[in-house]
């Protein structure tokens, strides 16, 4: 899967759980310093990434990415590696 | 440690006038939401913005995304934001241009090496920015005072105005006590939970209360020491120049750092009996509970300092009023002894069966005018000190009334008045009523004992003068420097000659010796000194020298030295394999003294301490010692000597000779000098020192020391003088 569609899904998920428009989730955004999510919403992104790509991630290695560009590459690196 | 913070650094965190909460929510019950809402809630004389990167608002209040989108200026940030992104909210406080915050956030230092990077992250911006900051993993701060009124803290109440401060390093502690505090009435001044204190330490804080105006006691709840002499210093000056009682209570008084010592100093003076002794050199008053601690508190918070140790007890009821006379005792007060004006008033005023000398019995069927009259003669009397005022509850006794009446005696007498509504449910209007005008209550009338006793003790370390060491200086420290430059080539530990060498350079003499290296020149030796002599390995390899068999004693003839020396170097030998024997020290038997130990220690909160003992081989089990932090006074040194339970072993019990004290004292005080001169002493016993009689002075029959593994300078400036 391409870079640029990896993104684009990321933030959509990113968008729906967050419950914030695209434009709001750019790619620098912090999770939770930027974007507000609580402990809470980071195990349902973590989740809902689960579900949208397909794949298994390890829960503690999820939790420790900070921004959307980072889920991005945490997300590109799982896919070449399960996908 | 960094530098101590300005008193403006440290006033921002108690009196802001504007403060932005960055990280709360619209979660009531969690904590970011909470310390928004406290602040809010109970009276903030400033203006407080949220910062939400969701919200609109929080409260009611609007919410900003980020500190630098609020458009006035602010004075302090509460970080309530997850530890993770601490960093980039700091990097905002500090862009805003605050320079106080509180990091309430846990996820630093106490959760281990990423922690402790984060915190390393967080304090490195704030400095970068000038931001001075409480924290990380606290319950925050509170500041009573109307004009502020201010409770960043996720504490479940705001704790009534008073005039005691609490400091804690552990935030849990703190709604403990303050939920304890709440349902007796007592108030607070500043109420401070520093957790890591990663920028401002407890120190900080402390030389802030020092001159605080609205703190009268303060407290500290600590779970380490980590700048000990500083707060030594602190405590000292808080108590001598402002009269304000210093309580700690230190928790971990299990000894586990004596373990690993290989002296008897090192295993003696353990962390906490070193802490213990730092408080008291400090006039720090120690606790052993939290209890304790708000007993000893809310009597010096609230009455005068007892001049004296002169208590009347007065009692409705005679079995209290003994439990209390005999804790009275215990803690060293004395029963007052009434005037005859006293006594009159007490005839003319109470029933024919009633006890009319201390402890005065009122009797059980007693009501307010019996307790008026009595307490009132007695604060009355100049022979008296204090009041401690005891009642059990019958039938026909008025509590509510009494306690009244008592809380009036108590605003006309300049002298401390407590008392003891013994009970619960029967006494609860009257202990109220007590509570609230500020006249301490103490459920039993031994804890009444010990408090007025504490109180005094607190006087008596105020007062105390320490003295000023003595500065001895005949020291020859070329033959000090000469003796560690040789080790330092050899190893760590200093040998026996060494060791006697290096007291000898400091004016304490050893016995007279001699170094042998055949049979022929220990027999020569042994000759020339004069009979009986010890024979003792030198040999630096040899940690305990008796356990090597490395030591006889009493040898009375040539023949038994010449066999006595061979006997030597077989049994070091074949105790420790590649033992290198120096020498046989061949000494002069000790003859008439009593033993005593003295010894250097080095703690790892206070520096160098010097301990003395007594009890010769039996001083592990007796355990009859005394410590201090070097340097200190002759004074000092004498209490030091006085407080041995031994000590009249010394000064000439059941018919003895007293011995040379004041050679002692010297001696002492002599060795703390070495401690603070020579840093790179690990560890020193001089086991025995004998204290021969008075004007045969001291003599050193063994002795040992240890060099530090590493050490890199840090003389003490008067070094060479």
């Amino acid at each position: 899967m391409e870079r640029g569609e990896i993104h684009s899904r990321v933030r959509k998920v990113i968008a729906s759980v967050l419950k914030l428009a695209e434009e709001e989730v750019t790619a620098e955004a912090n999770f939770i310093f930027d974007l507000g999510a609580d402990s809470m919403q980071s195990l349902e992104l973590v989740a809902a990434f689960e579900e949208e790509f397909g794949v298994e991630m390890d829960e503690a290695a999820a939790l420790g990415v900070q921004t959307v560009d980072g889920a991005v590459e945490f997300i590109s690196g799982i896919l070449s590696t399960q996908g | 440690m960094g530098r101590r913070k300005t008193r403006e650094q440290v006033h921002g965190i108690f009196y802001p006038r504007s403060v932005a909460v960055v990280g709360t929510n619209r979660g009531r019950g969690t904590v970011p939401f909470d310390i928004f809402y406290n602040i809010l809630k109970d009276g903030f004389q400033g203006t407080v913005y949220p910062v939400s990167p969701r919200e609109k608002s929080v409260a009611g209040v609007k919410a900003y995304k980020y500190v630098i989108d609020i458009d006035d200026d602010l004075d302090m940030a509460v970080l309530v934001f997850p530890s993770t992104v601490a960093h980039l909210a700091m990097e905002q406080i500090g862009k805003k241009g605050i320079r106080s915050a509180i990091i309430i956030s846990a996820g630093f230092r106490e959760i281990g090496e990423a922690g402790m990077k984060r915190e390393q992250e967080v304090k490195a911006i704030a400095d970068r920015y000038g931001v001075s900051f409480i924290g990380p993993n606290c319950l925050g701060v509170i500041n009573t005072d109307p004009e502020c009124s201010f409770n960043a803290s996720f504490a479940r109440q705001m704790p009534a105005q008073g005039n005691i401060a609490f400091l804690s390093q552990s935030g849990a502690l703190c709604t403990a006590v303050l939920d304890y505090a709440l349902a007796k009435n007592i108030g607070f001044s500043k109420f401070v939970s520093f957790g890591n204190k990663a920028d401002i330490s407890e120190i900080d804080l402390l030389y802030y209360l020092k001159d605080d105006p609205k703190t009268k006691v303060i407290l500290l709840y600590l779970e380490e020491v980590t700048e000990g002499k500083a707060l030594m210093e602190v405590a000292r000056e808080i108590i001598t120049e402002r009269g304000k009682p210093v309580l700690i209570l230190k928790s971990g008084r299990t000894a586990e750092g004596a373990t690993a010592a290989a002296s008897h100093t090192g295993s003696l003076a353990g962390s906490d009996e070193v802490c213990d002794a730092a408080f008291r050199q400090a006039g720090i008053i120690r606790c052993e509970t939290i209890e304790d601690m708000f007993n000893y508190a809310i009597c010096m918070a609230y009455q005068p300092i007892p001049q004296g140790k002169r208590v009347a007890i007065v009692t409705n009821a005679g079995g209290p009023g003994v439990l209390a006379t005999d804790r009275a005792v215990r803690e060293g007060l004395t029963l007052a002894r009434f005037s005859e004006k006293t006594t009159d008033i007490l005839r003319k005023s109470l029933p024919h069966t009633a006890n009319l000398s201390n402890p005065v019995d009122l009797i059980g069927d007693a009501k307010k005018d019996r307790y008026s009259a009595a307490v009132s003669s007695i604060l009355g009397d100049d022979g008296v000190d204090g009041a401690l005022v005891i009642l059990t509850p019958q039938s026909m006794t008025d509590i509510p009334s009494i306690a009244e009446e008592l809380c009036s005696i108590d605003r006309r007498f300049p002298k401390p008045l407590y008392t003891s509504f013994m009970g619960e449910a029967d006494v609860s209007e009257g202990v109220e009523i007590l509570q609230r005008h500020h006249v301490p209550h103490y459920p039993l009338p031994e804890d009444m004992c010990q408090a007025f006793s504490r109180a005094c003790l607190f006087a008596e370390l105020r007062d105390r003068d320490p003295g000023q060491p003595t500065l001895y200086d005949d020291i020859d420290t070329d033959g000090v420097d000469q003796i560690f430059a040789a080790v330092r080539e050899e190893g760590q530990s200093l040998n026996l000659d060494q060791s006697f060498r290096l007291l000898d350079a400091c004016r304490i003499p050893p016995l007279p010796y001699g170094l042998a290296g055949s049979e022929a020149e220990a027999a020569a030796l042994a000759e020339e000194i004069g009979f009986p002599v010890a024979l003792k390995v030198v040999c630096a390899d040899v940690t305990h020298k008796s356990d090597a068999g490395g030591v006889l004693l009493s040898l009375d003839s040539t023949e038994k030295v010449r066999r006595g020396y061979q006997g030597i170097l077989e049994s070091v030998q074949s105790s420790v394999a590649g033992a290198r024997v120096e020498a046989v020290l061949v000494q002069k038997m000790a003859g008439d003294g009593e033993e005593v130990i003295i010894g250097i220690k080095q703690d790892p909160s206070f520096g160098p301490v010097v301990l003395v003992g007594i009890g010769g081989i039996y001083v592990e089990i007796l355990r009859d010692f005394a410590v201090r932090v070097a340097p200190f006074s002759r004074g000092e040194a004498r209490a030091m000597v006085r407080s041995l339970k031994l000590f009249p072993l010394l000064s000439g019990a059941r018919g003895r000779e007293p011995r040379d004290v004041e050679s002692l004292l010297t001696c002492i005080e002599r060795v703390g000098q070495l401690a603070r001169q020579r840093p790179e002493i690990a560890e020193l016993d001089m086991n025995p020192l004998l204290v021969r009689t008075q004007g045969r002075g001291v003599v050193v029959a063994d002795a040992r020391v240890v060099l530090k593994k590493t050490f890199e300078g840090g003389y003490d400036e008067n070094h060479h003088s």
